[in-house]
């Protein structure tokens, strides 16, 4: 542990470490009640994970579903909870996420500016099957953010390259989505482009590093890694040891110190062995490596978890030549739940609904505890020329040639079995009784194209079932997905309903919170839905910040 | 359709900058992005470049074919994507000027003349009003006069100074459906990587080393 200097460099109230959603959120709210607040960032732009990602936070029975008329409440919202989480975790986290997430989503509504909107016509993940899903209006995001009003932040925040830019959520499946990415309207997305009009991640955070930074003059540091934390003698955080340009420094933080930093997708070593995969790739821009663990337990922090089995875990593959801030970028594959698109493991055969990435989720992970064998880690797309010819592959329209190095291709399904390495005589097999039903639009094995949300998303509606379309035009291809995390991970910080973080022996450590993605998944437990890591994010960054600025 | 010009002069002699610039084999490492390209005859080329649109970066080929060859006045090429739905075609122009205002320069689009015409001796408040001028131009337009060179040029400098004035002018259009937002995402990215070349060439032939610094000051 590290000990407080006898004087510090730096001194302030508040300090947050990270920008994303959680960090500015507790800014915010410490700064609103007088505190002195800084943000540190590791990256060398602000945002987090929070501007990489689709900017959905979920919401059941929020202010903007009342005005449209659509009935929702409470209790249905935590009955669907209780069904995400599926006993793990823990309920009294739980129960104060819903007690607080209206608390905190309408004050940051109402105080700092944040235009939400209800997405219209996007249901819950699980809808109709889980208790209390409703068909559309849980998911907030924001109206069109104008990046210049962010002045000489406007190019120094995170856009994201695995969203289309400009696009709002409803719009996009109003224009048809990602199955009818040819018709869009990119008239307009290049008109708001143009504007720096902001939708998503990007939009998002705009609002909220707007009210943080220029309307409250909150100072932040990109490229100001936080190393340490420093503890008083009674064991009370009281400061942080940061870095910037190679030079170390203190700063003394009189109230508390704030962690968001998100999880640890670029630390392959903790991410593998804490989510139980052999392999492990990120979407987000490379600065997610786990230090909240490494100087958390320094100070001797708990570290609690839930399992991994069905979170938030893609597949995907990176496009060769493709980077995003320097680094190759990876994409998680929604091509697998459009018709035309199956996933099969090496023996050949399916293994999941490959439009709903719950259901493929656990699946992945199924262990043959005969053979001691993980049949389903190596995972295969598979199309044909029917899909070139009608959806995008990546940022790769239908026609476009695909980059050398991306799929594998050949004239008939045995050839492009062998290619891929996988059993070709299950193979042929498996595509004969796809065809057979598909062409039906049934997928009697797996149910592809059961839940709305899968048709939303990714659904051709010009098909009877519109995630199911037979594989039977040359040529066809292949492509060996790896898993693509998008930040949120198993392990994290313990921490209480204040979220304050803690200790291996059992009690708070003063002066020391956890939020968003550092924080375990102690309020959701054993699942995930779109928008609930947005949602704890901003509700547990607003208890943080009003809590350290009160002590 | 995404669109550039950038215009700068030098006092490095137009038949010695032409000697430079007319072997791409010269230059070719200092275009933005650049990873390698292949001569397939004197007139055409294979390049590969990582394309940088701000948000995501893309390994591109295109072929690029010359289409007129008049050294040491001026170049014309066109390009076309290998990989990517696009075609292109751009200008290197360079002209003699003298020190009493700028020569007639048979490459410069007709929107030249949208840029004020500096006078020497300008004051304060004139040398403001054509930089905000530029500043609206090269917003508008994606062209840009590197900072100080039609100063250098009209400097009166004992006589009539020769100087040698550069021209690169670049067009992308961007095919497929979703050209309009390609564009968009292109054209803040092509006027420094114009003048990006345009000065690392300068830079090579006048025998110092590369103003990245002020290249990127434009930018922004």
């Amino acid at each position: 542990m590290a000990r407080a200097p006898s004087g510090f460099d730096l001194e302030t109230d508040v300090v947050c470490c990270g920008s994303g959603l959680g960090a500015v959120s507790a800014a915010i709210a410490a700064a609103d009640l007088g505190a002195e607040v800084v943000i540190l960032e590791k990256a060398p732009k602000l945002g987090g994970v929070s501007a990489f990602g689709g900017g959905e936070v979920f919401v059941p029975a929020n202010r903007q579903m009342r005005a449209l008329g659509l009935e929702d409440s409470l209790e249905d919202g935590r009955r669907y909870f209780e069904f995400l989480a599926a006993g793990y975790g823990s309920r009294a986290h739980r129960e104060k996420l819903l007690a607080t997430l209206h608390e905190a989503i309408e004050y940051f509504e109402d105080r700092a500016g944040v235009r939400w909107k209800a997405c219209q016509g996007l249901p819950d993940y699980y809808y109709p099957d889980a208790p209390g899903t409703r068909a559309s209006g849980r998911y907030l995001s924001v109206e069109l953010f104008p990046g210049e009003s962010l002045g000489e932040w406007q190019h120094r925040t995170f856009l994201t390259p695995i969203m289309p830019m400009g696009a709002l959520h409803e719009e996009m499946y109003e224009w048809g989505g990602l199955a009818r990415v040819t018709t869009w309207n990119y008239e307009l997305l290049g008109e708001r482009i143009t504007k720096d009009l902001r939708s998503f991640g990007p939009g998002m955070m705009g609002y909220f590093l707007k009210a943080a930074l220029i309307d409250r003059g909150i100072p932040a540091h990109p490229s100001t890694p936080v190393r340490e934390l420093l503890s008083d003698e009674h064991g009370r955080v009281v400061g942080v040891r940061a870095e910037r340009d190679g030079e170390r420094f203190s700063i003394r933080a009189r109230k508390g110190v704030v962690v968001a930093i998100g999880g640890y997708d670029h630390n392959r070593e903790m991410a593998c062995m804490y989510e139980n995969m052999p392999d492990w790739h990120g979407v987000f821009p490379d600065h997610l490596h786990g230090d909240h663990l490494v100087f958390g337990t320094e100070v001797g922090a708990a570290i609690a978890s839930v399992p991994p089995t069905n979170l938030a875990l893609f597949y995907g593959y990176h496009i060769p030549g493709e980077e995003a801030e320097g680094k190759p970028l990876y994409r998680s594959s929604w091509e697998c739940g459009c018709p035309h698109a199956i996933w099969v493991n090496r023996d050949g055969r399916r293994f999941c609904d490959e439009s709903f990435y719950k259901d493929y989720q656990p699946r992945i992970r199924h262990w043959d505890g005969r053979r001691q064998h993980q049949p389903n880690l190596d995972v295969f797309l598979i199309f044909d020329g029917n899909y070139r010819e009608r959806y995008p592959l990546g940022s790769f329209m239908p026609g476009q040639p695909l980059p050398e190095g991306l799929a594998l291709e050949a004239d008939t399904p045995r050839e492009l079995a062998e290619k891929l390495g996988i059993d070709a005589d299950n193979f042929e097999a498996t595509l004969e009784r796809w065809n057979r039903h598909a062409a039906r639009g049934e997928d009697p094995d797996f149910g592809k194209g059961h839940f709305p949300w899968s048709v939303r998303l990714c659904g051709d509606p010009d098909y009877p079932n519109p995630c199911v379309g037979p594989i039977d035009k040359p040529p066809f291809y292949g492509i060996k997905l790896v898993p693509v995390s998008v930040g949120i991970n198993s392990h994290g910080l313990a921490w209480n309903l204040d979220a304050q973080v803690m200790h291996v022996r059992g009690h708070p450590i003063p002066g020391l919170y956890a939020v968003g993605n550092s924080a375990a998944l102690l309020d959701l437990g054993g699942g995930y839905q779109s928008g609930t890591s947005n949602a704890r994010a901003i509700t547990w960054g607003y208890v943080a910040g009003r809590h350290a600025a009160r002590s | 359709m995404a669109e550039t010009e950038y215009t700068t002069t030098t006092p490095v002699a137009m038949e010695t900058l032409w000697d430079f610039v007319k072997e791409m084999d010269h230059w070719a490492p200092f275009v933005t992005g650049y990873q390698h390209h292949e001569k397939q005859s004197e007139t055409e080329s294979t390049w590969t470049l990582k394309g940088d649109v701000g948000v995501l970066a893309r390994t591109l080929t295109f072929r690029v074919r010359i289409t007129e060859w008049n050294g040491p006045e001026r170049v014309r090429f066109e390009l076309e994507g290998v990989n990517e739905p696009m075609t292109g075609a751009g200008t290197f122009t360079l002209s003699r000027e003298s020190g009493g205002g700028p020569a007639a320069d048979a490459g410069s689009a007709p929107e030249t003349a949208a840029v004020p015409a500096p006078a020497p001796h300008k004051g304060f408040f004139a040398r403001l009003a054509e930089r905000i001028a530029r500043l609206l131009f090269r917003w508008r337009h994606g062209r840009v006069e590197r900072p100080g060179a039609l100063a250098d040029a009209t400097t009166p400098a004992g006589g009539d100074r020769i100087l040698t004035r550069m021209t690169f002018h670049l067009r992308i259009d961007p095919g497929g459906p979703m050209a309009p937002m390609i564009n968009a995402m292109v054209q803040p990215m092509l006027v420094p990587a114009a003048e990006q070349l345009a000065e690392r060439i300068l830079a090579a032939v006048e025998g110092r080393p590369a103003a990245s610094e002020n290249a990127r000051s434009v930018q922004s």
